[in-house]
């Protein structure tokens, strides 16, 4: 028997998707599952499995009411009751479960990593999805991996166990740029993005258009290699896109810098116009930064909408 | 060749390639920088931007004149260049090549050859006849000159030597006065020393043809004036004026006890500018100094630097003996006041009893009126003077009185005495005092001018016999013998017949006493002879120093007669060396007291100065082809560095460096010296590193484990503990070694294995642990005790046994029966107990006297003794309390293992407790 969690796991589907299930729950671990945090942050964070601030079908007290004809006796609280000479019954809060849609772009640029931090954009989407995911599941919400096998909106250690299996599988995407999922999506789910949006960008917003259609509303995070933005490259040099599809040549890779770095912020500019177009929270992610603070992000964004 | 200014080139028609440089620079411009090709997903987002500035089609200038530089050196390296190029250009005629040949060229007669080889070898290309000569040789007179093809004496070269004495240029050159109508061309090499026949040897030269001089390219350098000041063996080391400084290592050499011959002690002596002489002084202990054989200076084997010792210049160790205890305040009565004054300057004086002084083996033991001897002292006196000890004796009250030697022949006498001996001269006496006769020819004091005053009032007298006659030494005026003396076995012993103060005699208040002495003294062993003892005879070389220095047999070498060896001057009838006469030894070297180096210093106008070829002409090859590799390597870093890869990929960084500074050693000398001298100084626990690093990491824990316990409960202190590597670490600072077996241990090199077997040989311990707590079978069976197996079949270790219940490390400091480690339960083996006896009454028996060299078992201890640096325990070791009571027993086994490494077997010496309760009386 393989041992998976040594080093020769990582040659091995299973091996890598117990390492990315426990670097997930590394980088998660820290954040209290989200309902225990809830009550006492109860400013502001508030997803998942999360009181919707009325009474209604759930486990925690929300208020005591006088009972009024058509109560059940059943309902009363005795103890209340006794207290005084009315007679009240006690109310819950009402609790609901929320779908989550996490999409992680799986095309070939996702792959590429400039060399200075030991893993690539995709490793890091499928970190923050997996993340996600986890803190989502222990907090009772269901959740889907979008285009993969793991779609099923779920919870549960089996299902999380599916999910990171689904996200550690080699991508046997051949395209460069991966386009966003065209839905059915599930109504009034969220919708969480990964993707380095470096591809074409109309199929994008037709995809935010779909989803507000269902009312569906979400966080896209924008995930780039350090390299993409400091662009550290001079001297006669060829750029070819992952599969080689595209390529450009330049004499003096220097000079263009500015001219790149000003395209790469129009491109951002333009997800951020689409994301408040449409209702949606826009996050820049570097991959050599940590990824707790987008997790932080994304976990106040996905409450937001609650 | 072709020659430009300085410059010569062997192969000139390779500069014809620099023709090719200006194809190469065009070639080189029309290259431009091959372009990087690099993925990157942010491509989409150029596409339609324009390059605004570009990179230089061409390649830079100064890369392309680098690129030429490294072309040009290395079509100049191959052309052979030179830098004074000797003229290759030979002559004509009869050539001579004069040698000095003499000891001065010895240390540097390879180069000598080397350049007589050249000459030939010129000589046969340009078809010149040559006469080679060394002016050491036998003289040339009456023969003419003969010269012979150059092949015929390259024959001869290598046989050709230099000779340990001064070259004979007087008789050279007189020799060739009578050469007319010779002429020839001369290459003289000489010794750079002057003479007084140099003159006329040039004169006679240049009579004949042209000369050209040689210089040796090592000046000469000699040992004289071999002398004893002060007891120390004093040197004279000279050389020719030179204002260089000079540093040199003067050795001595002598026999070791076994008689094999090696270095006794080596002096450094500095020439400073301008000085030509130094003085060196061995300060060795006598013994020492008495054993040395020869003198050289290291570095210059020449028969000029090498001296030989004979026993002249050895100090007699004299043991003195009285019969009387000196008392305090009566020095100048002391019998052997007089002695000592007389002794002191010349011998080593031992004064002890007579066992002592035997055990001391002195040359001479001189007694003042000893009487008696009880029968061991006197065979163990009789058996030394038998091997070669000479005894000198004074006669004395004690003596007088003494019965001994007057009936029959008493060995330590030379001559019967009466009992009580005369006096002459007193108030009570007649006659008056007796003066000495001149000293008979057979006597050791032969020559020795007697002072008038020298007269003797008391003596004892000796029997007349036939023997006396030959056995007088030194008589009075009426013939009663004074100084008596006969051979015994390979020794002597010699009576005066009077007393070594001035009781009896004012002899020896006088300076012939002294000298009388010395003779005596001197002739033990060997005499120093002086001129008049070399005449007359003929001594055979017995060892001769050669031109080089070296100390040879002299086989086939005649006898000198005495009279050629008086005022020594070495010559091809004498040359330096040991000679002998019978039993006596005499040294005789090459320079003499009033030898001193004089350089050449200028030569007649007219004779041309040479140099040694090798030095003059310098090959420029290698430097170029050395700037031809570090231009290369130069362009290839500006290559990287202007296509961008040296700032991009640490990759080429780290290739580039690596091809630069190579691979450095992985562990520096430095280091080890740091740990041995900490391992030398402290107590220090050590584990064998397996190569596995979690083991090891293991061991080192556990070892700082057992150290921090030994230090809270004991009195041994270990610093940290330290790994080895018994491949290049040296075990004899470590007490303990800890060996965990692990399956890739490697088996040690046969180097480890001699080390480890003397580790264990004196008096190391080595616990191997096999750490698996023999799970399997029986002993063996397990994979870690297979290696075991595999590992101890090559180590010396003695017969094993499971450690008995009585066994000293069961209670060295804690009592224990039983020893786990992180395991329990597998028997522990140790050195067997041999010869074991059970004492009555004692609770051990009295077991093996030693430290076993070996403790196997399978407990894996240094786990259960493993703490971290905060002190807690690394592994779990059984279950709860029980666990913890197993781990403490571990500690206790640790630190009884430690304390019987420490202690050998103190602990068994319990057994002799029941005798001394006894003897207490409880």
């Amino acid at each position: 028997m393989k041992n998976l969690t040594s080093a020769e796991g990582q040659n091995d589907v299973a091996g890598r998707a117990i390492w990315l299930r426990r670097d997930a729950e590394r980088i998660a671990g820290s954040l209290p599952p989200l309902l225990a945090e809830a009550r006492q942050l109860a400013s502001f964070v508030s997803s998942g499995l999360h009181g919707r601030r009325r009474a209604g079908q759930g486990e925690d007290f929300w208020q005591f009411r006088h009972a009024i004809p058509g109560d059940s006796a059943a309902m009363i609280d005795w103890r209340r009751s006794g207290r005084s000479d009315a007679v009240f019954v006690r109310e819950k809060e009402w609790q609901a479960a929320q779908t989550v849609a996490i999409w992680s772009d799986r095309a070939l640029s996702m792959t590429y990593s400039g060399g200075s931090t030991p893993f690539n954009k995709a490793d890091r989407a499928n970190l923050l999805g997996l993340a996600l995911a986890v803190l989502l599941s222990a907090a009772g919400e269901r959740i889907s991996l979008l285009n993969t096998s793991a779609d099923a909106a779920k919870n549960g250690e089996l299902h999380l166990q599916r999910m990171a299996q689904a996200l550690a599988k080699q991508s046997d995407s051949n395209e460069d740029y991966g386009a966003a999922p065209s839905g059915p999506f599930a109504a009034g789910s969220r919708l969480v993005l990964f993707s380095d949006f470096l591809g074409d960008c109309d199929a994008l917003e037709t995809t935010l258009a779909k989803a507000a259609n269902a009312g569906v509303k979400g966080c896209m995070v924008q995930i780039l290699d350090e390299s993409e933005g400091t662009f550290p490259f001079d001297g006669r040099t060829i750029f070819e896109s992952m599969t080689g599809a595209i390529d450009f040549e330049t004499h003096r890779a220097r000079a263009l810098r500015e001219a790149y770095q000003q395209k790469l912020s129009e491109r951002r500019a333009f997800l951020r116009s689409i994301c408040q177009r449409y209702g949606w929270q826009f996050l820049m992610h570097w991959t050599n930064e940590s990824p707790r603070k987008a997790l932080l992000w994304l976990y106040a964004g996905i409450g937001q909408y609650s | 060749m072709l020659t430009i200014g300085p410059f010569g080139f062997l192969v000139p028609w390779i500069l014809g390639a620099l023709l090719i440089l200006p194809i190469v620079w065009w070639f080189l411009r029309v290259t431009p920088p091959r372009p990087d090709r690099k993925k990157f997903p942010g491509v989409r987002l150029l596409l339609g931007l324009k390059d605004e500035e570009t990179t230089p089609q061409h390649t830079p200038l100064l890369m392309l004149l680098l690129r030429l530089a490294v072309l040009a050196a290395a079509i100049l390296a191959f052309s052979g260049p030179l830098l004074n190029p000797a003229s290759r250009e030979g002559g004509t005629g009869p050539l001579v090549l004069l040698v000095d040949g003499s000891w001065a060229q010895g240390a540097d007669w390879a180069s000598v050859r080397a350049a007589l080889m050249d000459d030939l070898e010129a000589a046969q290309r340009d078809a010149r006849p040559v006469f080679l000569h060394t002016m050491t040789e036998k003289s040339m007179a009456g023969e003419a000159v003969e010269f012979q093809e150059p092949a015929f004496w390259m024959q001869y070269l290598p046989g050709i030597e230099p000779q340990p004495w001064f070259a004979d240029r007087a008789a050279f050159a007189a020799w060739l006065a009578d050469q007319e109508s010779v002429s020839f061309e001369t290459h003289y090499y000489s010794d750079g020393l002057r003479d007084s026949g140099v003159e006329a040897l040039f004169e006679e030269l240049m009579r004949h043809g042209s000369v050209t001089y040689f210089e040796p390219e090592k000046t000469a350098i000699g040992l004289t004036q071999l002398s004893l000041v002060d007891g120390q063996l004093s040197v004279e080391l000279i050389r020719v004026q030179s204002a260089l400084q000079q540093s040199l290592t003067v050795q001595g050499f002598g026999p070791d006890p076994s008689g094999n011959e090696r270095l006794l002690s080596e002096i450094i002596a500095n020439f400073e500018p301008g000085v030509t002489s130094v003085n060196v002084r061995f300060d060795i202990p006598a013994e020492l100094r008495n054993r040395l054989s020869r003198l050289q200076v290291r570095g210059v084997d020449s028969a000029g630097t090498t001296l030989v010792l004979d026993a002249s210049s050895k100090r007699r160790k004299v043991g003195l003996i009285a019969g009387v205890t000196q008392q305090e305040g009566q020095q100048f009565v002391s019998p052997l006041f007089f002695l000592r004054k007389a002794l002191s300057e010349t011998t080593d004086l031992v004064s002890a009893p007579l066992e002592d002084i035997l055990l001391a083996t002195p040359d001479v033991i001189v007694m003042a009126d000893i009487g008696t001897f009880s029968a061991v002292e006197r065979d163990s006196l009789t058996q030394w003077v038998e091997q070669g000890g000479h005894l000198i004796r004074f006669a004395g009250p004690r003596l007088a009185e003494n019965s001994a030697g007057v009936l029959e022949d008493d060995d330590l006498l030379p001559v019967k005495l009466r009992t009580g001996g005369r006096n002459i001269g007193g108030a009570m006496s007649w006659g008056s005092p007796k003066s000495m006769r001149p000293f008979p020819e057979q006597s050791p004091f032969f020559g020795l001018k007697i002072p008038g005053e020298v007269t003797v009032t008391s003596q004892v007298i000796a029997q007349p016999d036939a023997n006396l006659a030959a056995r007088v030494f030194a008589e009075l005026d009426d013939g009663t013998p004074i100084v008596t003396g006969k051979s015994l076995g390979n020794g002597s012993v010699v009576l005066f017949h009077v007393t070594a103060n001035a009781d009896w005699s004012n002899l020896p208040l006088s300076g012939l006493f002294v000298q009388m002495l010395q003779r005596l003294t001197a002739t033990a062993g060997a005499a120093t002879l002086s001129n008049a003892d070399l005449e007359g005879l003929v001594w055979l070389p017995e060892k001769i120093i050669d031109g080089h220095g070296r100390i040879v047999e002299a086989a086939g070498l005649g006898g000198v007669a005495g009279e050629r060896l008086v005022d020594f001057h070495a010559g091809p009838d004498a040359p330096p060396g040991i000679y002998n006469s019978g039993k006596r030894l005499i040294a005789l070297n090459l320079l003499q007291n009033e030898d001193a180096l004089t350089p050449m210093g200028s030569v007649p106008g007219g004779v041309i100065v040479g140099q040694f070829n090798a030095s003059s002409e310098t090959d420029l090859k290698p430097f170029f082809l050395i700037a031809a590799l570090s231009l290369l390597l130069a362009d290839i870093f500006a290559t990287f560095w202007l296509s961008g890869a040296l700032r991009r990929s640490s990759g080429v960084k780290a290739m580039l460096l690596l091809a630069l500074i190579g691979v450095m050693p992985t562990r520096s000398e430095a280091q080890q010296d740091d740990a041995a001298i900490v391992a030398a100084n402290e107590t220090v626990l050590a584990y064998v590193q397996t190569g596995d690093a979690k083991l090891d990491s293991a061991s080192y824990a556990g070892l700082v484990g057992l150290s921090r316990i030994l230090t809270e409960r004991t009195s041994i202190e270990p610093v940290e503990p330290m790994a080895v590597d018994i491949e290049q670490d040296e075990l004899a600072f470590y007490p303990f070694l800890y060996w965990p077996i692990s399956e890739i241990q490697k088996t040690p090199s046969d180097a480890a294995y001699s080390k480890l077997n003397a580790f264990l040989r004196n008096g190391g311990l080595i616990f191997f642990d096999t750490r698996d707590a023999n799970l399997g079978a029986s002993f063996g069976a397990t994979a870690n005790g297979k290696v075991l197996q595999r590992l101890a079949a090559n180590l010396d270790i003695p017969p094993l046994e499971p450690m008995p219940p009585d066994h000293v490390l069961t209670r060295t400091f804690y009592l224990l029966q039983e020893f786990p480690g992180r395991w329990t339960g597998s028997d522990v083996w140790v050195e067997a107990s041999r010869d074991s006896l059970q004492v009555e009454g004692a609770p051990f028996r009295n077991l093996n006297d030693n430290v076993t060299p070996v403790i196997i078992g399978a407990n894996d201890w240094a786990a259960a003794w493993a703490l971290d640096e905060t002190g807690l325990p690394l592994f779990p070791v059984g279950r709860g309390i029980g666990g913890e009571r197993q781990r403490e027993i571990a500690w206790r086994f640790g630190v009884n293992v430690i304390m019987h490494v420490m202690t050998g077997n103190y602990k068994s010496d319990q057994v002799h407790v029941p005798a001394l309760l006894e003897r207490l009386g409880q």
